[in-house]
């Protein structure tokens, strides 16, 4: 069974094709990278698979079902890292992590053990500012802890790891492996290939303007062995993304 | 002194205005403000400073209303500028400068520079000129002279402003901020409305007043442009006093930072706060919204501070207003007419930026409300809930003074007409408010104590609910007496009924078009497009 499905997918912004007929299917108990150069669809696929943005045309099914804006069940099955975090700045970390837990139908006893567990774990129970005072780092791990508390069926990060320091990405690395291996599913974006190639077993891979160029399970990568595309052997992620979106060089003669 | 960038920064001001003609809102924006407001407003102005300056100049007495008329400008820019934000807006930040190659005191200079060109400043600047242009054509004043002396004003002016509005922001921080506001402007309302006794019953008082004034900056204008010789220099003198005065104190409080309330307090968690037992009151579904909007509003330092002032400053405006009866005397029913609109103003001032702009402050916490499992109209409606309980909980305060200080004989019916008023306003705001969430939205500062950052369709709101309000009652009982007299208090029912229900409307109908509008909400909250 797939975990996220998407067929045809179109989104514009006005007259720019943001997305161009993406269609993309997820397995269950995948760990996902969905890569893309700068300005490829990636937030704006995120975006309509979690409901933020109307897809134009196409189709987006979430754990076998289709979503939409109103999905209010499966949204309490996913876990969303968006782009610009999505937090309330006025609220301290415990409230706002006591907010999404209420949200999403925890009881009290279970809100108050994994608010106090979260803040523990990621070295926020000391912290005495409001969200807004918080250093990017900070502010991310806290969003991380807001799209896990509810332990979802499907988790969305959209760039997790950045800002964030070498414990603390290692730490959230170790719970998203045990995540996928109760058989849940996480969607990755990220620009750190190192990263997406030692997590992810699966990737699938963009170009301008939201065009699926490649789609494929990169585990072999992460056991020191080589993916072949279009004659070609490749050996690390970067190639493969570097040969499918385009090599760009250019000297500068001022710098 | 790198000229040449600080011009840029200059030209990129109004390059970033006039970018934002590009959408379909920022032209009709500008259309309004631009054509509208502004020029209509420059012709009226300069007409109005012209008359003033050909009335001095016949009445014989061009020093006493160049006195009255910069004294008057001169306040009522300083008041609506810390009330109504206008003219306050921080275009480029210190620390948004540093990343050029400028040095201290000239990032200073820019950040000022670009911020006195607004066109609010430039209105106030116009009315000046107006009266110095009337002075000069009747030959009353020298234009040359005179032209310093509004440059020197303005500027005095427009730093007056900024270091009041700065001194009450680090003021707000404070625990007891709030407190001292209130006596500050209570002793204020109270100090002005008992001048008149003081002046007529304290003898010399009026002199010792004299003097105070004449050591303003208005007073020093008015002196270089209708006076000759001595008086020139002392006026300039005084403004150049004033202005590195001014200039002194702005620098001083600009350079100590603010220190925050949360770094020196500690924060025990508390699952069970009195937010989340209030919003308990609104039902298990939206307790959790309700309980974040709460926090939302009563952490604000502008909404505090407002909160904490509409009451004085409504009754401050209902007594002024009221002495001056059409009859020429004090009233006590031209009072009670009066509250009828200031009543609907206590719960107006308070969250008026938030209710006309509710998801303007919100920033990249908008698209969380997208991905709750709820229905996403709940953030709208459970906002528009909490902002209402906390201005309505004003009107009981409110009902307490008018029981206390009023000046009929006490009737109840009076008592239910003025809070039926007070309840038709706040559901008639909260009605509109909806409206200018959903269609004239506009990023802004969650932190600025000061500054305007509502949209030209929430400005146009704001202002025009203030001027109905002040007005509109007057009229009315100008026009039928009947109206506004105790036997008509059942008027109160159907009042309240019918802005019930277009409130009711309202919510329903952009609670259905909130999710519709998502993407151009998202769009302007989170900065991608103005």
């Amino acid at each position: 069974m797939n975990a996220i499905g998407i067929s045809n997918l179109v989104k514009k912004y006005g007259n720019v094709v943001a997305v161009d007929d993406l269609s993309l299917t997820v397995p269950k108990g995948a760990m996902f990278g969905f890569l893309g150069p700068n300005g490829s669809g990636k937030s704006t696929t995120i975006g309509c698979l979690t409901g933020l943005l109307d897809p134009n045309a196409g189709s987006v099914e979430v754990l076998g079902q289709p979503f939409h804006v109103n999905s209010v069940e499966l949204k309490r099955r996913m876990g969303v890292m968006p782009e610009t975090l999505g937090l309330f700045d006025p609220l301290y970390a415990h409230e706002f992590l006591t907010f999404i837990a209420r949200m999403f139908g925890l009881d009290e006893a279970a809100t108050r053990k994994r608010v106090t567990e979260l803040l523990s774990a990621l070295e926020l129970a000391d912290e005495r500012k409001i969200l807004g005072e918080y250093s990017a780092g900070m502010r991310k791990r806290v969003a991380f802890a807001a799209a896990v508390i509810h332990s979802p069926d499907v988790l969305f990060l959209d760039e997790p790891f950045e800002s964030i320091d070498p414990a603390g990405v290692a730490l959230m690395k170790h719970w998203l492996r045990r995540f996928t291996e109760q058989g849940r599913t996480v969607f990755i974006t990220s620009h750190v290939l190192e990263t997406v190639e030692r997590l992810c077993t699966d990737i699938a891979i963009i170009t301008r303007p939201g065009k699926l160029v490649w789609q494929g399970n990169i585990t072999a990568l992460a056991n020191d062995g080589a993916i072949r595309h279009d004659g070609h052997e490749f050996r690390a992620l970067e190639p493969l993304f570097l040969h499918l979106t385009g090599e760009r060089y250019a000297d500068l003669s001022w710098l | 002194m790198n000229g040449n960038l600080i011009g840029h920064l200059f030209r990129l001001r109004y390059k970033l205005l006039w970018a934002r003609t590009r959408t379909r809102n920022g032209k009709i924006a500008l259309f309004v403000v631009g054509y509208c407001l502004f020029f209509l407003s420059l012709t009226f102005i300069l007409l109005g400073g012209i008359g003033a300056g050909i009335v001095a100049v016949r009445s014989g007495k061009a020093l006493w209303v160049a006195q009255g008329v910069l004294t008057a400008v001169f306040f009522q820019s300083l008041i609506t500028a810390l009330t109504m934000g206008f003219g306050m807006n921080a275009i480029f930040s210190d620390a948004e400068l540093r990343r050029y190659p400028i040095a201290e005191r000239e990032r200073w200079l820019a950040r000022h520079l670009v911020a006195i060109v607004d066109p609010f400043w430039i209105l106030s600047i116009v009315l000046e000129l107006g009266l110095l242009v009337g002075l000069s054509l009747l030959d009353a004043a020298s234009f040359g002279m005179g032209a310093v002396a509004v440059l020197l004003l303005f500027a005095t002016n427009y730093l007056a402003a900024r270091v009041l509005g700065l001194l009450l922001e680090r003021l707000m921080q404070h625990k007891i901020g709030s407190l001292v506001l209130l006596m500050l402007i209570l002793a204020v309302s109270f100090g002005v409305g008992t001048m008149g006794q003081w002046l007529a019953h304290v003898p010399g008082a009026g002199k010792a007043l004299g003097m105070i004034f004449s050591c303003t900056p208005p007073f020093g204008a008015a002196s270089v442009m209708t006076s000759a010789g001595f008086h020139v220099v002392s006026g300039l003198a005084l403004l150049v006093c004033w202005l590195a005065g001014l200039v002194f104190a702005l620098t001083v409080l600009e350079r100590r930072a603010p220190s925050f309330r949360s770094e020196s307090k500690k924060i025990s968690i508390s699952w069970r706060s009195i937010y989340d037992r209030l919003a308990d009151l609104f039902g298990s579904e939206n307790a959790p919204l309700t309980g974040y909007w709460l926090r939302f509003y009563l952490r604000n330092s502008r909404f505090r501070t407002m909160y904490v002032i509409s009451l004085p400053v409504a009754a401050f405006l209902t007594f002024s207003l009221g002495s001056f009866s059409p009859g020429g005397h004090s009233d006590p029913v031209h009072i009670f007419v009066v509250a009828l609109g200031t009543f609907p103003m206590v719960t107006f001032l308070g969250p008026g930026k938030f209710v006309l702009n509710q998801f303007g402050y919100s920033g990249g916490g908008f698209r969380r409300f997208f991905l709750l499992p709820a229905d996403p109209a709940a953030a709208l409606r459970t906002g528009s809930y909490a902002s209402i309980i906390l201005s309505a909980s004003l009107l009981i305060p409110a009902a307490a003074v008018w029981i206390v200080f009023e000046p009929l004989r006490f009737d109840v019916r009076l008592l239910c007409m003025l809070v039926a008023s007070g309840i038709a306003g706040l559901m008639g705001i909260h009605g509109i408010g909806l409206w200018a969430t959903m269609f004239g939205p506009r990023r802004g500062n969650y932190n600025q104590a000061l500054g305007n950052d509502l949209s030209a369709m929430g400005n146009t709101v704001l202002v025009g609910g203030m001027l109905i309000l002040m007005f509109l009652p007057q009229s009315l009982a100008k026009a039928y007496p009947s109206l506004t007299q105790p036997e008509q208090w059942w008027l109160a029912i159907p009042l309240v009924v019918a802005s019930s229900a277009f409130y009711v409307f309202s919510l329903r109908s952009a609670c259905a078009l909130f999710p519709k509008r998502r993407e151009q909400l998202m769009a302007v909250v989170e900065g991608r497009q103005s």
